[in-house]
């Protein structure tokens, strides 16, 4: 079978080796470390494509000041509200209304430090709208 | 410190329940604990959405291999969830200094070492911790080609990751295994599991039909949803059947190699010749992916279209509904 075009292949698992299994030539199955089967670097880059996009949108929407620089934060590591109230123990209602800018800039300073920890982010980072990097790209 | 086998496996749960039997002294293959687990499954699950798209799985729920293994005659397993952080933690500490190596769920986000392209929200990794160095866990990923490190404030993270399928912390070790497994029963057993779930479910959205339903929705993803959207659609089916931990073409390879080896096992040629018919179903659903990967990059050759991945599905479905008639057969002659 041919095969899309090898852009992005590689970069999917960050030259990390993993096996798949395939028939060798007696006709019995064997685990091979040698290939990435192309289109999975295709369809990886699009969701990755996808996210980036969103980000963007909120970094955007961020900067004219329609919505507090939490919605970034949240956009940039892939959570919806319903994923930031479970990992903060609030109720939805409170996440929605943070993304406030008005009501964020009141928020106090215990509940800031819940998204604080959670996006391993300064007190200050959050209070001063800084957009740092999302968790999966400061290793 | 524990010496722990870690062998690399294709897929994370069937992965650490080899490597954990094969710590215990019973050395079974990756392949071989899938098909006892009854790993192989299809369904197409619209209500229920990550990141907003659809849930389709190639594979049983999770936690059921490892549920079908520890059920086997002689094997107990110890399972444990938790509500609270530091204790989860501190059993898993106790357990460690006893020299139990121990399996955990754990959501892929929050663990630095996974290759950042894969870091999604994905909480059913399945990981064995086998020891631990001042504040550093010893893992042994079952998808990574070596052992690897994780420090511990990742690793509570990781393990009480919220959203689907929530780990809780959730940790599991075998107790006992038998001697030696008298591996034909369990292999009919497996198999009549999986024949069950694919060709017997009253459930439209399972086995076989569910590929047929997938089928007749994803033609019309074009219109319901737009072209983009669609395209998004089709991505996301091709990640869950091709990324890693699927061994490729959404585990049906896998699950023929198991098939290939009971085989061997059994001295039954039957099943050999389903390995090959389900091989050339995997194939046809990587054609399948091959085509839809092509057209998400926008470069679609004039035979790639929505109605010729339609056809292919279809395809699918029927030469698997052909093998797992052929094997419930097959199970029905087994005493």
């Amino acid at each position: 079978m041919e095969l899309p075009d090898r852009s992005s292949a590689e970069d999917v698992t960050d030259g990390l080796k993993i096996v798949s299994y395939a028939v060798n030539s007696n006709g019995e199955y064997e685990l091979t470390q040698d290939f990435v089967w192309q289109p999975v670097g295709v369809v990886n880059h699009q969701a990755w494509e996808e996210i980036a996009k969103k980000i963007s949108i909120s970094r955007n929407k961020v900067t004219a000041g329609r919505v507090s620089c939490l919605h970034y934060y949240m956009t940039a590591n892939q959570m919806d509200i319903g994923l930031v109230a479970q990992y903060t123990r609030q109720p939805r209602w409170k996440v929605c209304l943070h993304l406030i800018p008005f009501v964020f800039a009141r928020v106090s300073a215990d509940t800031l430090r819940k998204y604080a920890d959670m996006y391993r982010v300064s007190l200050a980072d959050l209070r001063n709208g800084r957009l740092l990097a999302p968790i999966y790209n400061n290793e | 410190m524990l010496d722990f086998p870690h062998t690399q496996s294709a897929h994370c749960e069937s992965g650490v329940a080899a490597n954990l039997l094969t710590h215990q002294g019973l050395t079974i293959s990756e392949a071989m604990a899938f098909g006892l687990g009854g790993g192989l499954f299809f369904g197409y699950f619209p209500f229920i959405r990550i990141n907003g798209l659809p849930l389709v799985t190639y594979r049983a729920a999770a936690g059921n291999i490892l549920r079908q293994i520890a059920s086997i005659d002689g094997v107990s397993m110890v399972e444990k969830k938790f509500r609270n952080q530091d204790e989860a933690m501190a059993e898993l500490d106790q357990a460690l200094a006893a020299s139990i190596p121990v399996g955990l769920q754990t959501g892929v986000f929050w663990l630095p070492y996974f290759p950042k392209a894969l870091r999604f929200h994905f909480n059913a990794h399945n990981l064995v911790v086998y020891g631990k160095e001042g504040n550093e866990y010893l893992i042994s990923d079952p998808v990574f080609p070596t052992p690897v490190r994780c420090p511990a404030t990742d690793l509570a993270r990781a393990r009480f990751a919220s959203g689907a399928l929530a780990p809780k912390g959730k940790m599991y070790y075998l107790t006992r295994v038998p001697a030696e497994l008298k591996l034909k029963p369990h292999i009919v057993q497996g198999i009549r599991f999986v024949c069950k779930m694919m060709l017997a479910s009253p459930f439209p959205l399972i086995g076989v039909k569910g590929i047929r339903f997938l089928a007749k929705r994803l033609g019309k993803w074009p219109q319901r949803l737009g072209p983009e959207q669609a395209d998004l659609h089709l991505g996301h089916v091709v990640r869950m059947q091709e990324e890693i931990g699927t061994g490729g073409g959404g585990f049906r390879f896998m699950y023929a190699a198991f098939l290939q080896e009971s085989a061997a096992a059994m001295q039954e040629p039957r099943l050999q010749e389903c390995a090959a018919s389900l091989t050339a179903a995997g194939d046809t659903w990587r054609e399948f992916a091959a085509m839809a990967a092509r057209l998400c990059k926008k470069r679609g050759r004039p035979e790639d279209s929505y109605p010729a991945m339609v056809a292919c599905l279809n395809r699918c479905a029927a030469m698997e509904e052909k093998v797992f008639t052929e094997l419930r057969q097959w199970t029905r002659q087994q005493p």
